[in-house]
């Protein structure tokens, strides 16, 4: 009998949640006693009942959908740019000698220190935080497609050659396929620079998004809004690894890594 | 011994040697034969002439002629290193000669084409397909019934819609040889196909590498390194040593063949003891 058959599924289900609750708890009891000021750090509770409230005034609601206008936008434009690119370096020797030493140099660069440059060009509008975002999704999902690409087993391209398949065959049926573990590794990367970036882009001057809720509450020292909105982060980026966690089980079913057991 | 999938139309057929030209026009008393044979009537038959290949300053192959009679089972054997398997890239199209052509049917053959397929020593079946889509690589659509029925031929039909990586390195290698003949191949390139496997497997293999070449009679060129796979399944036996012919000689036994056999026992002690005794530089 395996190790995994002493508990029950639901127990291997929460494991991962004890940690986080225990904290929480901690937290409550210190500044419960004013071991912490709320100053500080705001009680649970307070942030609870600042959540409902904001909630109630459709603020919240109206803040997340801007921020996650921007992340979509940004993945998208990013994201798309980045994995044409990688395709196209990747298959092309031509394209790769041209065009990878400069990616590589730009890649180098931390995309934040260009804010300045991006509030001149674009302003304090939305082109701005969707051009940062853009930037930030744009090299783990280059880098991990072209990886994909690149690594993709020789003797199936030659396996499939000898079968008579086309170029796009060869491409959709033996390329593409063995390139998305590594891409969905990119995307996964992507999502994390994705919500980082925005944290970042939207406390540059802005009136909507949970980075402006954040930033208007500091202004107001309302401790409990901007852990709220800390929070938010976090569940957001959660809740993106999740999505690719799910694309991956339904995608590499193949894979003896994602299958579920 | 029967040579069908199933054993009532074998009743006549018990002995048949390297002549396959007997086999095919004796078809009219075993109408099963004739039909199975009808798609593989133009087996191809193939020359090298002259062929030479060099890997920078190796040389590893040296002006070989080669003439393969339609539907007949060559072996090419010889040390590692001896040139086998790039002859059969060469056969293949995967590679070029430097001088020198193959031809296939008397036409040169310089680009790879649907008449060869070759099944190599991995079974280098696509991971993110099950089993039945990679039997139907490149069939298109309509191709299903004829992977199913491929699968069935190689006893693997239940396993349709199972992910390569469960199965075993004996099974894989029996995907990928259904693979390869649902294209009704005209020329079969066998690439050590074998070598990974137990011995068990490989023996099992061995007999249903020969079942599917009896029925279907496509031409075959296997390369292996085990001799005694070479005389248990070869019409013909060629040993290759430092890029050259060194012996070439035909397996005149019955099938099947029994390892216990004086004459196979002969034969495979003949070309063994020739590897043997030619020592690599």
């Amino acid at each position: 009998m395996s190790r995994k058959d002493l508990f029950p599924k639901w127990i291997a289900g929460i494991t991962g949640w004890l940690l986080p609750t225990a904290l929480i708890i901690a937290w409550a009891v210190a500044v419960q006693n004013s071991w912490l000021s709320s100053q500080i750090l705001p009680a649970p509770a307070d942030i609870v009942r600042s959540a409902i409230n904001l909630t109630a005034s459709g603020e919240l609601a109206k803040n997340i959908a801007a921020s996650a206008v921007r992340a979509g936008w940004g993945l998208l434009i990013g994201g798309s740019i980045g994995f044409l690119l990688g395709l196209f370096n990747g298959l092309s020797r031509t394209a790769e000698r041209f065009l990878d030493t400069t990616v590589q140099m730009v890649r180098n660069v931390p995309h934040l220190a260009l804010i300045p440059l991006v509030i001149i060009w674009f302003g304090i509008g939305e082109a701005g935080k969707v051009f940062l975002v853009t930037l930030g999704v744009f090299f783990p999902i280059y880098a991990n497609t072209y990886h994909g690409i690149k690594t993709t087993d020789p003797q199936l391209i030659e396996m499939g050659r000898v079968y008579g398949l086309s170029p796009w065959q060869l491409f959709s049926q033996i390329i593409f396929p063995g390139a998305l573990p590594s891409i969905l590794v990119g995307l996964r990367y992507a999502l994390g620079l994705m919500w980082l970036t925005l944290i970042v882009a939207e406390t540059i001057a802005t009136s909507s998004g949970i980075g402006y809720m954040a930033m208007n509450a500091r202004e107001f020292m309302r401790t409990d809004v901007v852990v709220l909105a800390i929070l938010i982060y976090a569940l957001l980026g959660k809740l993106a690894d999740a999505g690719v966690h799910f694309l991956e089980w339904r995608i590499l079913q193949w894979h003896p890594g994602f299958r579920r057991h | 011994m029967c040579i069908f999938w199933n054993g009532a139309f074998c009743n006549g057929i018990r002995v048949l040697d390297a002549t396959k030209s007997i086999f095919l026009t004796n078809t009219e008393d075993y109408p099963v034969a004739a039909q199975a044979n009808l798609k593989t009537s133009s087996n191809l038959s193939l020359k090298l002439e002259h062929v030479s290949k060099k890997f920078g300053d190796l040389t590893v192959l040296e002006n070989l002629n080669l003439d393969i009679q339609p539907g007949t089972f060559v072996a090419i054997v010889g040390r590692s290193g001896c040139g086998k398997s790039t002859l059969l890239r060469l056969i293949s199209g995967l590679d070029q000669p430097d001088t020198g052509a193959v031809f296939y049917d008397d036409r040169i053959h310089r680009r790879l084409n649907g008449h060869a397929r070759v099944m190599f020593q991995e079974a280098r079946l696509l991971p993110w397909q099950r089993v039945l889509d990679n039997v139907r690589l490149g069939l298109g659509k309509e191709g299903k019934d004829r992977a199913l029925e491929a699968l069935k031929h190689v006893g693997l039909e239940a396993k349709a819609n199972e992910w390569p990586s469960v199965l075993s390195g004996g099974q894989r290698q029996r995907v990928a040889l259904a693979r390869a003949l649902v294209h009704e191949p005209r020329l079969l390139l066998l690439d050590e196909p074998l070598g990974a496997l137990d011995a068990l497997t490989r023996i099992e293999m061995q007999q249903l590498i020969e079942k599917i070449w009896l029925e279907t009679g496509f031409t075959a060129v296997l390369v292996t390194h085990d001799i005694s796979e070479a005389v248990t399944l070869a019409d013909r036996v060629i040993l290759l040593d430092d890029g050259k012919i060194d012996l070439d000689v035909s397996v005149d036994l019955p099938r099947p063949r029994h390892r216990d056999h004086p004459r196979w026992i002969e034969l495979e002690e003949e070309i063994l003891h020739r590897v043997l005794n030619k020592p690599g530089k």
